[in-house]
């Protein structure tokens, strides 16, 4: 779903965002990207949207190579993708049943099935009773299910979260993560950027850790920290 | 394209930004109507200019004693000359009626002849051809000239010198004033769009996350700045209208006799309106914000 082939992303000046950056992400993964702040998590994250273009390397999404994706394409690319922010991106001036309704206006769903589709996924996250509030009368917990509903309205095969759970108490997370995980069940390919530990060492999943921009581990299994044979004896 | 959510977007956002789109409206409404109050200054002086350049006339005296052949000769001088627009024979009894007319009857009641002479009245093109017309006459042998004068040819020379001169340079501040307020205009509609789409530059930036194509996102945006656009020019173009018609009204109906408002009045008819000035500042305002609204985006839509 997702290839890095050397990519090298620098931002100026010569803050390095990712260094010869190599990975392979499958169809159907549910990924963890761990890795202390400033390490290049958000950039990966960016690049795979085409918000950011590498200096070199290449990278593939769902088989289109970005480096040659026109500009005018790049709507569509976004279009396949789901995006979950830690401040949740909604618009604040569209209640939750219209910030979900926004991502099908935009790709052109007929009208009628915006009215079938928006219900069914707010139920799905929890949000039926909120189907009219603004952003702002809601918890940062349900704000994020809004933003998982949006991201996951249109059934992209690939779903983006960017710390999801950073701005949301812990047991809140929990659910978002169980959302996160139902939706990987449907086929969809997720990629969390996470400072969460207890959420990464308690689901096991595959785990890619990143510093200073390199790929310095990547565990099928994986837990937040690196668990050297030494630290394991001695613990 | 779907309109319809466009433009519930559009009036959505209006609805929920009204002070911004109240901003908006204000701005324009303020732009056009200095613009529309200058080009109906502009018409109004131009319509004076023109009515005063109708009136300016040469007076061409003829002797008593020239024979009918001779006035004839005269008349066909005139109406040989190109810059004549038109002409008038003003015979002896003429003259007299037009006398008693204006100065009553007792003053030429005793008179036992008649002392006014005939004339021709003549009506110049251009006024500004005024003096080569008249020079025309100085040394013809019909006109009533004292010896080594021109007087039997009147007009009023130095008026029409004045005259024109302060039409032209009126004209020209007129022009610049145009300019300058029709840049001001522009300036102060663009960054009130700016302002207010800076506002919710992050709204833009979570639309273009979600896969919309740029002009999905502009579309609201021009629609907004169109609507504002033509809102506040139309209501500038009726408070413009209706102050021209006031304006008018009470310079026509005031008995003040204040700053030569009175020879003002003669020669300004008032209320004169520039054709189509209505449509066209309308246009101009719903085009100023969709324009505007194109513009201020196109930094939040680059790549």
């Amino acid at each position: 779903m997702i290839v890095f082939e050397d990519v090298i992303k620098v931002y100026d000046p010569d803050v390095v965002g990712l260094q010869d950056f190599t990975c392979h992400i499958g169809k159907g993964e549910f990924v963890f990207l761990v890795g202390p702040s400033g390490s290049g998590k958000s950039t990966l994250i960016k690049l795979v949207l085409k918000e950011l273009v590498p200096e070199s390397g290449r990278i593939l999404v769902a088989g289109r190579n970005l480096g040659t994706l026109r500009k005018s394409r790049v709507p569509l690319l976004r279009r396949n993708i789901g995006c979950v922010f830690q401040d949740f991106k909604l618009l604040p001036n569209k209640t939750v049943h219209d910030n979900v309704a926004y991502a099908l206006e935009v790709v052109g769903e007929p009208r009628r099935s915006i009215r079938r589709k928006v219900p069914e996924i707010l139920s799905l996250v929890g949000l039926a009773e909120k189907t009219d509030s603004y952003p702002h009368e809601i918890s940062g917990g349900e704000q994020q299910r809004v933003s998982v509903a949006r991201a996951f309205v249109n059934h992209p095969p690939l779903l983006l979260a960017d710390e999801p759970t950073g701005n949301i108490d812990p047991e809140t997370a929990v659910g978002i993560m169980q959302l996160l995980v139902r939706i990987n069940r449907t086929g969809t390919t997720v990629v969390i950027a996470t400072h969460d530990r207890d959420m990464v060492n308690r689901m096991r999943r595959r785990v890619l850790q990143i510093e200073a921009g390199r790929l310095v581990r990547d565990e099928r299994r994986g837990s937040y920290d690196q668990v050297t044979e030494e630290v394991g004896d001695a613990l | 394209m779907r309109f319809r959510f466009f433009l519930s977007e559009a009036f959505g956002s209006m609805r929920r930004n009204w002070v911004m789109a109240m901003a908006a409206v204000i701005t324009v409404f303020i732009s056009t109507a200095i613009l529309g109050a200058v080009l109906v200054t502009r018409d109004n002086l131009n319509q004076g200019a023109t009515n005063l350049k109708n009136r300016v006339k040469i007076e061409v005296f003829i002797k008593d004693e020239a024979t009918p052949e001779q006035t004839q000769a005269l008349e066909r001088k005139i109406q040989g000359l190109n810059d004549v627009k038109s002409y008038k024979y003003i015979s002896k009894e003429e003259a007299l009626r037009r006398f008693r007319e204006r100065f009553g009857e007792r003053i030429i009641k005793n008179l036992p002849i008649n002392p006014l002479p005939a004339s021709y009245e003549i009506q110049v093109k251009n006024a500004d051809r005024v003096d080569s017309v008249a020079q025309q006459f100085f040394n013809d042998p019909t006109v009533d000239n004292s010896p080594g004068t021109h007087d039997g040819v009147k007009y009023a020379r130095e008026t029409v010198r004045k005259m024109l001169s302060t039409i032209s340079l009126i004209e020209k501040g007129m022009w610049v004033t145009t300019g300058i307020f029709a840049a001001a205009a522009v300036l102060l509609i663009s960054t009130t769009v700016r302002l207010s789409i800076f506002a919710r530059r992050r709204e833009v930036e979570i639309m273009r996350l979600v896969g919309a194509t740029n002009w999905f996102i502009r579309w609201p945006f021009v629609l907004e700045g169109f609507i504002t656009g033509l809102v506040g020019a139309m209501l500038a173009a009726a408070f413009v209208w209706v102050g021209n018609w006031g304006i008018a009204n009470w310079i026509q109906s005031s008995q003040i006799d204040f700053l030569s408002l009175r020879i003002f009045r003669m020669w300004w008819q008032g209320g004169a309106w520039p054709l189509g000035l209505m449509p066209s500042l309308a246009i101009l305002g719903a085009l100023l914000g969709a324009v505007g609204s194109l513009v201020a985006l196109r930094r939040y839509l680059k790549t």
